[in-house]
């Protein structure tokens, strides 16, 4: 084959690598590639520490608070439980929350805005590493709550915990991804992000019941995905029947699917506004 | 002192920043006043004063964590560590900036809780709480310096300073005594300045509190010498990293 041959064959776009990347692909490559990229806090001693220290130091704290109130070791069991499943939210939100603070910060927002991919399963992809470390954290929190706080995991509790949170995690990550649209308006999702996780301590019935909430917060609560996979966690550690459990599963769906369509369509607008503006929010 | 005026200026210029870094303690401080009101002890006073402990704590690991990691980020390390002017110095005035501005976690707690509740603390125990508040500062803002030598080290402190938060929450005891701890955990609470300096403060402030056994002038006393301690070994240790990264040109070393 001659040199010229060789130069046009080089030269013609293949159009099978010129069509727009498939949604299975986005989002597989995505998550193979983004704990190494965007989730750049994906290191084994990051998530050594997710797994093993945050739900620990977090379940001391509010169980201490407990004993310091003179609260009995049924309310310390309830606190440690609510605060075990409530370590699902930091590692599923935070890690795909952040993602686009960071491209903002290393100046690849552009490129991202700029690809035909997929934002959802680009997200969804991003969220796959962390949806996995969560579950190992919270189920890491449980084995604390066992042997440390007095928590009683009867073994017909496993199955629908496991349904539980596997629900709530994936629910989770649309929380991250809504915010992470966000964050190319606002000049850094960490605030949102924030106020999300911690403000769930207190709205989601982590460390109370949600009853005990003023009408207003009792609203907001039951909008967030959280309340509903404590309340159903809860429930099956109380060995409520599957039924009545699946009415909370229904909810925390529900919840989920209306934080990534509240995302899909923010991403939509923001992402119109920055290609009019030609700028996203910065630091 | 430039260092800690241009942190005020910066502070004042842009005080978005705060807002996160006391999301935490202000939610940890109002979900404890409720688990405490469902066990039937509720405590204004205790709760404030570890909403103003746990921001102040707060503050002053971003003062060391996040305030060199965007010197690293910004480029302005490298600068800072070339000019005539110590490391030590600059990242003291941040610190210590930093732990005053974390009063106002304490205020929108106190605003909160006075506003929804109708407790606060009485002028006695706020005229307590105003002389204890430099140790206190002190002995955060030297915990803080000491952590931060390390930090300069490491292209991670925010991740290092977000795992280590709740734990020297529980650790120094910021809202309980830490006489609440496991036994073999209290040597560990110990060398921390910061847990001598809120016991004092608890003992000055809530009535009727029972913590570490040496009480109120014990207390004192460890703080002043572990702070004393703490400022040294800070200082000691900026001399170290400066002197290593000058002469090795690598600030990589984590």
């Amino acid at each position: 084959m001659c040199r010229e041959a060789i130069s046009l064959q080089l030269d013609r776009p293949d159009p099978e690598s010129h069509r727009p990347p498939q949604l299975r692909e986005t989002l597989l490559e995505s998550a193979r590639v983004a704990p190494r990229t965007s989730l750049g806090l994906m290191r084994p001693p990051f998530i050594a520490g997710m797994i093993f220290i945050l739900p620990l130091t977090q379940m001391a704290f509010f169980a201490d608070v407990v004993r310091l109130g003179g609260g009995g070791s049924v309310l310390v069991a309830y606190v440690a439980l609510g605060n075990a499943v409530a370590s699902v939210a930091f590692v599923s939100i935070l890690s795909v929350s952040l993602t686009t603070d960071m491209e903002k910060q290393w100046g690849t927002v552009d490129y991202i805005l700029a690809t035909p991919a997929n934002r959802l399963a680009l997200y969804l992809g991003r969220g796959a590493v962390p949806i996995v470390v969560s579950l190992a954290s919270v189920a890491m929190a449980l084995v604390y709550g066992v042997a440390f706080f007095g928590v009683d995991f009867p073994e017909s509790a496993i199955l629908p915990t496991a349904v539980s949170l596997g629900l709530l995690s994936v629910a989770l990550v649309g929380v991250g991804f809504m915010a992470a649209g966000l964050s190319l308006y606002l000049r850094t999702s960490v605030i949102l992000t924030n106020l999300v996780l911690f403000g769930s301590l207190a709205l989601c019935g982590v460390d109370f019941p949600v009853g005990t909430l003023p009408e207003p917060l009792r609203l907001i609560s039951a909008a967030l995905p959280l309340t509903w996979g404590v309340a159903a966690v809860r429930a099956a550690f109380g060995g409520v029947a599957i039924s009545t459990l699946a009415l909370d599963w229904l909810y925390l769906v529900v919840c989920g699917l209306a934080f990534y369509l509240v995302a899909l369509t923010l991403w939509q607008i923001f992402e119109r506004g920055v290609l009019r503006s030609g700028q996203t929010g910065r630091y | 002192m430039a260092s800690f005026r241009c942190a005020a200026l910066y502070f004042v210029a842009d005080p978005f920043w705060i807002v996160g870094a006391l999301v935490a303690p202000t939610a940890f401080a109002l979900v404890t006043y409720q688990i405490l009101v469902i066990a039937g002890k509720p405590d204004g006073a205790l709760v404030i004063v570890g909403a103003l402990v746990m921001s102040m704590w707060a503050q002053a690991l971003y003062g060391s964590g996040w305030a060199t990691y965007q010197d690293r980020t910004l480029a302005t390390l490298e600068p800072i560590l070339g000019s005539p002017v110590g490391y030590v110095w600059v990242v003291s005035g941040r610190v210590l900036w930093n732990v005053v501005s974390g009063v106002l976690g304490a205020v929108i707690v106190y605003a909160i809780l006075a506003f929804t509740q109708g407790v606060g603390l009485s002028s006695t125990q706020f005229e307590a709480l105003v002389a204890i508040f430099p140790i206190l500062v002190v002995s955060l803002a030297a915990t803080g310096l000491l952590i931060s030598a390390g930090f300069v080290f490491t292209r991670y402190a925010t991740f290092y300073q977000n795992m280590g938060e709740v734990a020297l929450y529980v650790v120094t005891g910021t809202m309980f005594s830490v006489a609440l701890l496991p036994v073999w955990l209290l040597p560990f609470s110990l060398i921390f300045p910061p847990t001598w300096a809120v016991d004092a403060l608890r003992y000055a402030v809530v009535a009727g509190y029972v913590g570490l056994s040496w009480g109120f002038v014990g207390d004192i006393f460890g703080a002043a010498v572990l702070t004393a301690v703490y400022l040294s070994a800070a200082s000691w240790l900026f001399t170290k990293v400066e002197v290593h990264v000058v002469s090795r040109g690598d600030i990589t070393a984590a």
